[in-house]
């Protein structure tokens, strides 16, 4: 039993009124008097030079009021890596040349939709074609066409503005590599000198849209009188959309502000700034008049950032008896036109397996490359969902060579509680194994595995680990409470919804520490203007940093609360406590004075002090940046959460068709601040790993996303669902507020293998490749004559 | 080019309307552009999502897929007509309690979807509401939640039958 009265509850959602009642509003919701719409002319081209732009006929139309071109924007660049050596190359207009189908040519803003859509088919854009490669292995090679020249940075770049002493510098990239790492630990030779198995398997992962149903929407409005840019849009983080509108429209950080909406669904898909809002912001401003740009569901697939293509090589050496000694894994990266965060993916790849099993001899080596094709961002799990596929699944091959359980075989793999990792990360909590051996139990594993062949039918298990949190600008989260005259509070914290429950979450943490009933809590979040410094929601350290941030500034409260009280009781703070909006006398209960009183009494006393709680927390305490991702060392996150995921499956042979018949689900997030909340976030995940394993590709031809639509891009519908049986596999982190952690996109990864496993346990097949379709799986039932 | 505007008759959340509409103007677009009635959303323009549902008469439409002028003399409802006197439904109430639904962009479609199916159909089975719900796409909650929600507004119906 939870000593807890609010945290650890399953209570509703601080959000559902207004969302089930339909006033809560989103981007797409918002309308400003004299508004504009603005639209976007793409790119039929994969590769082209732009001889021409002819825009005279679109300006001249009716209720045109602007026409751009990448004229207008020459030299603004943006990224989310965009480092001293590594600067950002995205632009939000294409300059000289196109690179991909899709780009930005041409944007209008017009009175209304159809007016600017009219616009786009006036102009006229004549293109010479370029050779293309959209494959990362050919793109590589000597004489193919070169996608990017000298990649040059007019300004300073963001790591110079958040802190790092280098100076940004030039770069050409050779043979279109995008980004390389290369890490390693122990003495990879001598490890697989010492195995008795070694096996190489190579498995692919497509990309996949995050498919949130809010298409990603901006309003701009900027006011010439006071220079002011305000902007409704969806996002994940406001500190880092607002840094990005200021630094490329060149305007000050705080003219610009981010306004709360609610966010219509992210993965990831949402955290990095757009071309679009890059438009839509400049469209703003040289109008002086409201802009609202809406993405059709067609470019949200084609021109949105969707998860890494991953090609994935590993070799991995393994003692007899099941000892993971030595692991080589290679990894190609088809980064597309621009190199979003391959690197990171690439990186993350490593960092997120390496908090799960102990390999003790590794060398990870990444390679990205550009191609002519739309390019990826973090997809709830940033790299570990490609690793983990190709990890769990070589897992299970090692297992039926060895005659191993892949249960035991993974528990006597797992880390250790309290180890420090190889680049200095400590597993404070450590609830892996527990998960393991949750999900083997929830399905019937001993009873079940190996055991259904008969019947079609197979399990198969997967896993995962995830930061909560880690170094990335502003590195640190604060949050204020106020104590108002009721005795309720208002909590301040700049953290957005997005369906992830932050809200909710928050709240019942600073309504626990301060011994008041959820409702007392009054929040004011998303807002950039009325919060203070945030971190981030897209690098799930959401509960962890940001939530942390809250219990600080309640803690903060609370003491200043039990100060007053002392010296109202005449006693020592240790001798109070607090509940139902009053401080009480632990050992005279009946004693209290309430917090309005305290407030008053403590405005006399103390020159007016009217008590408000502060509190921040720093998402990786011990450094003062970020870890080298070439590299790979530094410290990395303060906390991992773990999942792992067990699949029940039926397959049947004459179509390729899989039925997921049951889903076990276990969790690792230290401690449930909302029950309900966690529970959804791993249905949300369970199904949405089922889509990767079985559904989800965006197929491209020749660099064209040839299923852009929801018609051609299946995802779960609720038929799908399987029985999903969740499990708690908590294990109480010390650092994390009420020993909470990261929730929200652990378990994706853990489905995907658990599901390619249950279909081999099935019918004795292996597909290398994501999605698993009955056509994939039908050549494989053929080929390995099964 | 001149559009020639057409008078539709309409009555949304139990207020009638006299409007002037052009003929080729949504169902959609007349609630959320000229109503103000936003709870209806957008996502995939293709009638796949169900995002944009709304109840017309007693069935569950979306409302992307129909022309204004089709619902002429004809009553819809919209997520904004479900709460009455500031008391929810008990559909809301369980979708409240059940936690069932996260970004909170596809809700209203569903509630609309599902309002009408216990219309319809007061007592269905589980696998009777997962058919029924095939047309509401939702990415955030694995449907588990909701479906749970609805389920337990249907027993409820048969307990008190």
């Amino acid at each position: 039993m939870s000593e807890y009265s609010v945290v650890g509850k399953p209570l509703p959602r601080v959000d559902g009124l207004k969302k089930l009642s339909g006033q809560a509003k989103f981007t797409v919701d918002i309308v400003l008097p004299d508004m504009l719409y603005a639209k976007i002319l793409r790119s039929p081209h994969p590769h082209a030079r732009i001889l021409s732009i002819d825009t005279s006929q679109a300006e001249a139309l009716l209720g045109v009021a602007a026409v751009i071109t990448g004229k207008d924007t020459q030299g603004i660049r943006y990224g989310f890596v965009d480092t001293p050596s590594f600067p950002a190359e995205e632009r939000p207009m294409a300059e000289e040349k196109v690179r991909f189908i899709g780009e930005s040519v041409v944007a209008v803003a017009a009175v209304d939709p159809d007016t600017a859509e009219d616009a786009l088919d006036l102009i006229e854009v004549e293109y010479d074609p370029l050779p293309a490669v959209f494959d990362p292995e050919e793109s590589m090679k000597d004489g193919a066409p070169q996608i990017h020249g000298e990649i040059t940075r007019t300004t300073s770049c963001a790591w110079e503005d958040w802190g790092v002493a280098r100076k940004s510098h030039s770069y050409t990239p050779i043979n279109n590599v995008a980004g390389k790492v290369e890490f390693s630990y122990g003495d990879l030779n001598k490890g697989f000198a010492e195995a008795d198995y070694i096996r190489e398997d190579r498995f692919k992962s497509p990309a996949t849209a995050h498919m949130a149903m809010e298409p990603h929407t901006i309003v701009a409005s900027y006011d010439p009188l006071s220079g002011k840019l305000d902007v409704w849009l969806n996002h994940m983080a406001y500190e880092i959309k607002r840094y990005w509108l200021a630094k490329t429209l060149n305007m000050p950080n705080e003219k610009i502000r981010v306004h709360q909406t609610y966010v219509g669904g992210a993965f990831g898909g949402k955290a990095v700034i757009f071309d679009f809002e890059v438009i839509a912001a400049f469209l703003s401003r040289k109008l002086g008049r409201p802009v609202k740009l809406e993405l059709t569901r067609e470019e949200v697939f084609s021109t949105c950032r969707n998860s890494i293509r991953f090609d994935t090589t590993l070799k991995t050496g393994v003692k007899k008896d099941g000892t993971i000694i030595a692991q080589h894994a290679k990894v190609i990266v088809d980064a597309g036109a621009y190199k979003g965060s391959a690197a990171v993916a690439m990186y993350l790849s490593h960092a997120f397996n390496d908090s799960c099993f102990d390999r003790h001899n590794v060398l990870h080596e990444g390679v990205a490359a550009y191609t002519n094709k739309n390019f990826g961002f973090a997809k709830r799990g940033h790299g570990s969902p490609q690793m983990r596929f190709a990890f769990d699944s070589q897992i299970d091959m090692i297992c039926e060579h060895l005659g191993l359980d892949p249960v035991e075989f993974m528990l006597k793999n797992c880390r250790k509680k309290g180890e420090v990792l190889p680049n200095g990360d400590r597993l404070d909590s450590y609830g892996l194994p527990k998960c393991i051996q949750g999900v083997a139990d929830a399905i019937g594993w001993k009873e079940k595995r190996g055991k259904q062949k008969d019947k079609n039918r197979g399990m198969g298990i997967g896993v995962n680990g995830m930061f909560s949190g880690s170094g990335y600008w502003p590195f640190a989260c604060s949050a204020i409470v106020r104590l108002n005259h009721n005795g309720t509070v208002t909590l301040m914290e700049g953290d957005v919804e997005f369906g992830q429950g932050p809200d909710t979450a928050y709240s019942q943490i600073v309504a626990e520490t301060l011994g008041l009933p959820l409702e007392d809590v009054t929040l004011v979040a998303g807002d950039s203007e009325l919060c203070p410094l945030n971190y981030s929601n897209f690098l799930s350290g959401g509960l962890f940093v940001g939530g942390g941030a809250c219990y600080y500034a309640a803690l903060d409260l609370r003491n200043k609360l039990l100060k007053a009280g002392s010296e109202f009781f005449k006693t020592a703070p240790e001798d109070l406590d607090m509940k139902n909006r009053a401080v009480f006398i632990k050992a005279k209960p009946q004693k209290s004075v309430p917090f309005g009183d305290l407030l008053r009494i403590n405005i006399q006393k103390h020159l007016g002090d009217a008590m408000i709680g502060v509190g921040y927390k720093k998402a990786v305490p011990e450094i003062e940046f970020y870890p080298s991702l070439s590299k790979g060392t530094g410290r990395f996150t303060d906390a991992y959460s773990y999942a792992a995921a067990a699949a029940e499956v039926e397959v049947d042979r004459e179509t390729g068709r899989v039925k997921v018949l049951k889903l076990a689900m276990a969790d690792d997030c230290g401690n449930r601040i909302n029950p309900a909340a966690v529970e959804g976030q791993m249905a949300s995940q369970a199904v949405m790993g089922m889509g990767d394993a079985l559904l989800e590709e965006v197929i491209d031809e020749h660099g064209r996303v040839i299923n852009p639509t929801l018609v051609d891009y299946e995802i779960p519908r609720a038929f799908d669902v399987p029985e999903i049986i969740l499990v708690d596999g908590c294990d109480w982190e010390p650092k994390g507020p009420y020993g909470g952690k990261e929730a929200g996109e652990v378990a994706r990864a853990a489905v995907i293998p658990a599901i390619a496993n249950a279909i081999h346990d099935a019918v004795g097949v292996r597909v290398f490749r994501v999605p698993i379709t009955p056509e994939r799986l039908l050549t494989a039932l053929k080929n390995q004559g099964k | 080019m001149e559009i020639t505007k057409k008078v539709l008759k309409v009555t949304v959340n139990g207020r009638p309307y006299e409007l002037l509409v052009k003929p080729k103007t949504t169902l959609l677009q007349l609630l959320r552009n000229e109503l103000g009635l936003t709870g209806a959303k957008q996502s995939c323009m293709d009638n796949s999502c169900g995002a944009c549902t709304v109840i017309i008469d007693n069935m569950a439409v979306k409302a992307c897929s129909v022309l204004a002028m089709q619902v002429n003399g004809k009553q819809i409802t919209t997520v904004e007509g479900l709460a009455k006197d500031g008391v929810l439904t008990p559909l809301q109430d369980a979708f409240l309690r059940h936690s069932a639904f996260q970004c909170g962009f596809c809700t209203p479609g569903k509630l609309m979807s599902a309002t009408a199916m216990l219309q319809e159909t007061p007592n269905p089975t589980e696998e009777e509401i997962r058919r029924d719900m095939e047309g509401n796409l939702c990415r955030c909650t694995g449907y588990k939640q909701y479906i749970e929600a609805i389920m337990e507004v249907a027993q409820k119906k048969e307990v008190s039958k």
